[in-house]
């Protein structure tokens, strides 16, 4: 193995993929963590934290000019109408209208040296949510339509599950680009399909009907092995379709019987006052159901929070609806993390699949615009406080040393342990890289 | 079997490559080979190197003394015998210094060849052009893509149009922007061009053309000849050919491709180093950017693309399976269709399954053609059928089923965008209605596809029209058009010429041309579409006045005369139309067999081939033979022997899902699902906004509200694409049916199917189980399933009815109900 420098990790993950090997089947599995701390002892070195991820994805397109790389000396036409004011660390500044974020910013750096090349929604989005570009054929509206695999997909397929609860969640939808492409159905993700700030939110159908008590689940159980002939036979292995419903199948009874994934979604236990603190919204009750996820062992979590395509009447709509929710759900959870002790050990990322063009458009909003972006990234290793790179004056694109999704994704997988440049092989034995190419940005580390 | 021994001999051969040595010794490359290499012939026969910027790759190919071909470019050495007039470099090409007749010596598998190499015109300055000399380079080295400078914003500051369709502006661009920077006349070696994409000096895209290369050296000569544009009269490319248009190849073995370009005065050259290759398919064989094609470890075949200056040809590889297929005699030829078929499972040696039992057959056909599961007595009647004419006497009973007409409006709803939130209520209704009633009275699609793309007057007597309502610029008319009836996307070519194929912008305009007169007028009784104007159209670059003209064609002196949709509409019905019954075919039967001949089905392109050409022709024929009649053309692809063959894998074809070698298992479409469950439980399905008692396959509007046919993949129809139905299963769908509410009511209501059976007098456990396999999978159990399902209702005796759902609950749950096999 190359790179003593991640020598702790490596060895971490050797012995975890050798403890895997020498258990049967599902058992590796369920004593990851445990092997794991078992390594990093034999390692003898200090224990490095076992990360989490929460990507909060404002889709549209956060406008970065506007909220988080403010540029008030900027002739009017860029400018905008908002202003910067100052946070908590000095030098700073944030949107006006963040006024509970300006006072955390302690606590996240903000890399502005962002940028790729593709202002098209679907191909930015695979992008940004894969660390790759999509390729030839590349069909947004297919869902999923992942050429290649989401974070969590690989998070769940490198590292697997934490005790009884899913590996990789999406909140609360999937985003087209969240699936597993060629890692299969065993790195899809745990799609919520409901909206935490329902007033009677529940997963659905995570629970069998009171009808069906546990006795009788566990004969009908029995009893569909033997019913469904198709289940493990040769037709329905060469058929990659009816191979995962199969292996979702077992996922779904494993969910079923854990008493902690029920938990974890049960929001209604938390305090009313945090949930009010969070925000009542979408945005807000999100980031509190990810919080308690992550909690409960969930590896990845990904909200999917759409509408920030301003094309229209940009600050308005992000005065007035946008810009409240994210200060009230992203600053709660940046300060509930905090408290509970989380942050060294959850990366917390927010972006956009894009920026917004710096020049204000004829209809007072912004467009799209791959070349400048700016993304959030708080714990996990993550130093707060801190701004890396800049843009020019108008806010057009990196004034130098312009990174971009590929390096976002080496660092993300880097801060959870996993090397980029290891390699899948997809069902037909092409090697692909975790992360092409993509560089480490060391500088945003504590 | 002569190619079975050849193969052999290179598989050896092709295993000094798999441990990385370089070209073994002639005497070792001749031992492997058996039968012996008897004769090689050199393509081209007179090579000729004319001026300085001709390069030349001869292609090797040897011919074994049974007669069969494999490339030796690879692996032979040549040798100029003349080096004071040409040079051979490390990757076969040959180049001129000198003028004069020159010996090239090859040698290969203990054959040596000598062959004359003319070379002249190397005392004339190089004719440069931008678009034949510069523009290739920048495309083969993705400098252009859309991912880099081809990016509407540039890259870096640096921008050129998106695979050069605009060439003066990219000449522009390289020479004159940034003050000329670029480009530095005196000291070429030191422009930004060269030094950045050489790596001298850094570039976010990193090192692109070697120094050593080619390329560079001819960005070199071109900034030491002044940058020319060139002269307007200088030849243009106008069509590219590869050399050999197909070949088997061994597993990992190799083909070199030689690349012809024809230009506009007759003349030909190798491109062979300048063209662009890409492969439809990695995992059968991969190509350098050189030309050299390298087959994998998996059989099938695959398409090479070589693009160069908006030309494009294919090459294309079939790579069987290396194990010989033991002789035995397959499963029977029903009709035309499988000697299709057959002909290339032999090529790939590859044995299809059996076919398929009746019980199978009752149960896909239904679900195939009307979407519905046969209920338990109609099963039971097929299975005790004798008739020798049972299952195409059964897919004529089935057409006569309202059903029938259900389904397939629902498929070309989808297609043709039957969409509420454009249309309203109505006119969306209405516009579903005509599909409807077409498919119920089985009009020939030559018609539907004529009252469709060419209807006028009011909407409510031309239902049809609603089209033009769904989809509002002539642009969008024709781009959805296109890819519902022909199958093609032609999208790319309304900024840029199509980079996979062989539209132009000429060629989009052609086809919008043909709509830019429809009209909507109100009037007293409704809406009224007019469209007796328009048929021009204007190139946004060239600023040319581009006429209505068909995909394919040129542009002609004048608009059609009247409504140029009706020009439209005959071309696309016409005999000899390449598309349209083509289109029809492959969507029918990409319905029927899981997987189109071209596939993705709306995705027609010149590189992306049909995996069984002459079987599209053949079928397409046969279909207009019978007046587009869509029915038989169903009828025709169900009566052959590759549809009726079984799901269960062969030793040779499981890794198969491409080449109909057995049935392919597809997850049932959410609306088909939903239907079958309620049918099984005899508890229907309540929707808003349509009558009581309507089958989620007769929706009509894809947006009424449903948790269960969201999450099962049903279509929002925002574009024609067939891809918006999502067949992918996910753990929601799972749990929805293990767990749900509505799924348990289902199975536990009073006035349901389960309680009536529990309830039935005198019903034995055997008949009751019988009951339940026929209702769920439309035949009957097997011995153990009987016993198995037996002891669950002894052991859970004393709640006889929960058992029973239990069982029932079960069925549905198992991958033999949620597929159709």
């Amino acid at each position: 193995m190359p790179g003593r420098n991640y020598c702790d990790r490596l060895s971490r993950r050797d012995c975890l993929q050798v403890g895997a090997a020498m258990l049967p089947m599902g058992m590796g599995m369920s004593l990851s963590s445990l092997l794991q701390q078992q390594a990093i002892a034999a390692d003898g070195g200090p224990a490095k934290e076992d990360v989490s991820l929460i990507v909060l994805f404002l889709k549209g397109g956060l406008s970065t000019i506007d909220t988080l790389d403010l540029k008030p000396n900027a002739p009017s036409e860029f400018r905008g109408d908002f202003n910067p004011i100052s946070t908590n660390v000095p030098g700073i500044e944030v949107c006006e209208h963040l006024p509970l974020l300006s006072r955390h910013a302690d606590k996240f750096a903000l890399l502005r040296n962002f940028a790729h090349t593709d202002s098209g929604h679907g191909p930015a989005d695979h992008w940004m949510l894969t660390g790759y570009a999509p390729r030839a054929g590349f069909n947004p509206s297919a869902k999923p339509n992942n050429q290649f695999p989401a974070y969590g997909s690989v998070i769940a397929k490198k590292l697997g599950p934490r005790g009884s609860v899913p590996p990789y969640v999406c909140l609360p939808r999937m985003h087209n680009s969240g699936g597993a492409a060629y890692l299969g159905a065993g790195a899809a993700p745990f799609v919520v399909e409901a909206d935490p700030n329902a007033p009677n939110f529940a997963v659905p159908d995570l629970v069998p009907p009171l009808s069906v008590p546990s006795d009788r689940l566990g004969n009908r159980r029995e009893l569909l092995a033997t019913v469904d002939r198709f289940r493990k036979s040769a037709e329905s292995q060469a058929n990659q379709a009816a191979k995962s419903l199969g292996t979702f199948q077992e996922k779904a009874f494993q969910l079923m019987t854990s008493p902690e994934t029920k938990a974890a979604f049960d929001i209604a236990r938390e305090p009313d006052a945090l949930r009010d603190r969070y925000g009542r919204h979408s945005l807000g009750q999100s980031c509190l159901m990810a919080r308690r996820l992550i909690e409960s062992g969930v590896r990845c979590v990904t909200i999917d929070h759409t509408n920030w395509d301003t094309h229209y009447d940009n600050f308005n709509v992000l005065k007035n609806d946008l810009l409240p929710h994210l200060d009230t759900g992203l600053t709660t959870l940046l300060q509930d993390l905090n408290e509970r002790g989380m942050q060294r050990k959850t990366l917390l990322v927010v972006m956009g699949e894009f920026g917004r063009t710096p020049r204000v458009n004829k209809d007072a909003g912004r467009d799209h615009w791959g070349p400048s972006n700016c993304i959030l990234l708080s714990g996990g290793g993550i130093k707060g406080g801190l701004v890396v790179g800049a843009t020019n004056e108008r806010g057009e694109k990196p004034a130098e040393n312009p990174v971009g999704p590929a390096d976002l994704a080496a660092t993300m997988f880097d801060c959870l342990g996993i090397n980029a440049q290891d390699e899948f092989h997809t069902p037909e034995g092409r090697p692909v890289k975790i992360a092409a190419d993509g560089r480490v940005l060391r500088e945003l580390y504590v | 079997m002569r190619s079975v021994r050849l193969i052999v001999g290179l598989g050896l051969l092709c295993s000094f490559w798999s441990v990385g040595t370089v070209p073994a010794a002639e005497g070792t490359v001749a031992a492997t080979f058996n039968p012996p290499i008897a004769r090689l012939t050199v393509e081209p026969a007179n090579i000729t190197l004319d001026g300085l910027g001709s390069l030349v790759t001869p292609l090797i190919t040897g011919e074994n003394t049974a007669s069969d071909t494999v490339d030796l470019t690879s692996y032979a050495t040549l040798e100029s015998l003349s080096p004071e007039l040409f040079t051979v470099d490390a990757h076969g090409r040959l180049r001129g210094l000198k003028d004069g007749t020159g010996m090239l010596r090859m040698a290969v598998a203990g054959k040596v060849e000598t062959v004359p190499v003319v070379v002249k015109n190397m005392q004339l300055p190089r004719q440069f052009h931008f678009d034949n000399d510069i523009l290739p380079i920048l495309s083969k080295f993705s400098c252009n893509m859309s991912g880099c400078h081809g990016k509407a914003e540039g890259q870096n500051g640096f921008k050129l149009s998106v695979f050069g369709f605009d060439p003066r502006a990219d000449h522009q661009a390289l020479t004159q922007e940034s003050r000329g920077r670029r480009i530095n006349p005196l000291v070429p070696a030191a422009s930004l061009l060269l030094t950045k994409a050489s790596g001298g000096i850094p570039h976010g895209g990193g090192v692109r053309i070697a120094k050593t290369s080619e390329e560079y050296r001819t960005l070199y000569d071109w900034i030491v000849a002044g940058m020319p544009y060139g002269s307007a009269e200088t030849p243009r490319v106008v069509a590219v050919k590869v050399t050999p248009q197909e070949r088997t190849l061994t597993m990992r073995g190799v083909q070199q491709l030689r690349v012809m370009a024809r230009y506009s005065n007759g003349v030909e050259a190798d491109i062979t180093h300048h063209a662009r290759y890409q492969s439809n398919n990695e995992a059968v064989a991969k190509v350098d950017e050189l030309g050299l094609v390298t087959a994998g470890d998996v059989p099938g075949d695959v398409a090479i693309m070589a693009a160069y200056l908006g030309e494009v040809d294919i090459f294309r590889a079939l790579v069987p399976r290396s194990e010989p297929l033991t002789a035995q005699a397959g499963p029977p030829v029903l009709n035309f269709i499988d000697g299709h078929i057959d002909s290339k499972l032999k090529k790939l040696r590859i044995e299809a399954s059996p076919l398929c039992s009746d019980a199978d057959f009752v149960r896909r056909v239904y679900l195939d053609l009307i979407g519905t599961l046969p209920t338990a007595t109609e099963a039971r009647d097929f299975l005790a059928s004798q008739d020798p004419d049972r299952r195409m006497k059964l897919v004529d009973t089935l057409f006569q089923r309202p059903e029938f007409a259900d389904y397939w409006a629902l498929k070309w709803s989808d297609w043709l965008r039957v969409d509420r939130q454009a249309l309203g209520h109505d006119g969306a209704y209405r516009y579903y209605k005509w599909i409807h009633d077409s498919f119920a009275k089985n009009l020939g699609l030559d018609q539907f596809a004529k009252e469709l793309v060419a209807g006028q007057g009011l909407l409510s007597e031309h239902p049809a029209g609603h089209f033009f309502k769904v989809v509002k610029d002539p642009g969008e008319m024709s781009s959805t058009l296109s890819q519902s009836l022909l199958g093609i996307r032609i999208d790319c070519a309304k900024c840029h010429h199509h980079p996979f194929d062989r539209w132009s912008q000429d060629d989009y305009y052609g086809m919008q041309a043909y709509f830019t007169g429809v009209r909507f007028k109100p009037t007293p009784r409704g809406e009224m579409l007019l469209a007796s104007t328009g048929g021009v159209s204007q190139n946004p670059r060239s600023g040319l006045k581009i006429y209505a003209h068909p995909l394919g064609t040129s542009n002609p002196e004048a608009a059609p005369t009247g409504d140029p949709r009706l020009s439209f509409a005959n071309w696309l019905v016409a005999a000899d139309n390449p598309f349209f019954a083509r289109n029809v075919v492959n969507r029918a039967w990409a319905h029927l067999l899981g997987r189109g001949i071209v596939e993705p089905l709306d995705d027609v392109r010149l590189t992306n081939p049909p995996s069984h050409p002459e079987l599209l022709t053949a079928l397409s024929k046969d279909f207009i033979d019978h007046k587009f009649d869509f029915r038989y053309l169903l009828k025709t692809i169900i009566a052959s022997r590759t549809y009726q063959l079984s799901a269960a894998v062969t030793p040779t074809n499981t890794n198969d899902e491409q080449n109909f070698s057995r049935s392919v298992l597809r997850r049932l479409d959410a609306e088909v699902l939903l239907d079958a469950i309620c049918q099984t439980t005899k508890i229907p399905e309540k929707f808003d906004g349509v009558p009581a008692g309507s089958r989620a396959i007769q929706l009509w509007d894809s947006l009424v509200p449903h948790y269960f046919l969201g999450i099962f993949g049903r279509p929002v129809r925002s574009t024609p694409c067939d891809c918006e139905r999502a067949g992918a299963p996910n753990v929601s769908q799972v749990l929805h049916v293990l767990n749900s509410p509505e799924i348990q009511a289902k199975l536990t209501h009073e006035a349901g199917f389960l309680a009536e059976l529990g309830r039935r007098p005198g019903l034995t456990d055997k008949q009751l189980i019988d009951e339940l396999y026929l209702t769920f999978f439309s035949r009957y159990p097997s011995d153990q399933e009987r016993v198995n399902a037996e002891k669950y209702l002894q052991t859970q005796a004393a709640n006889r009815q929960s058992a029973i759902e239990d069982l029932a609950w079960s069925m549905l749950n198992s991958l033999e109900f949620v597929f159709n096999h």
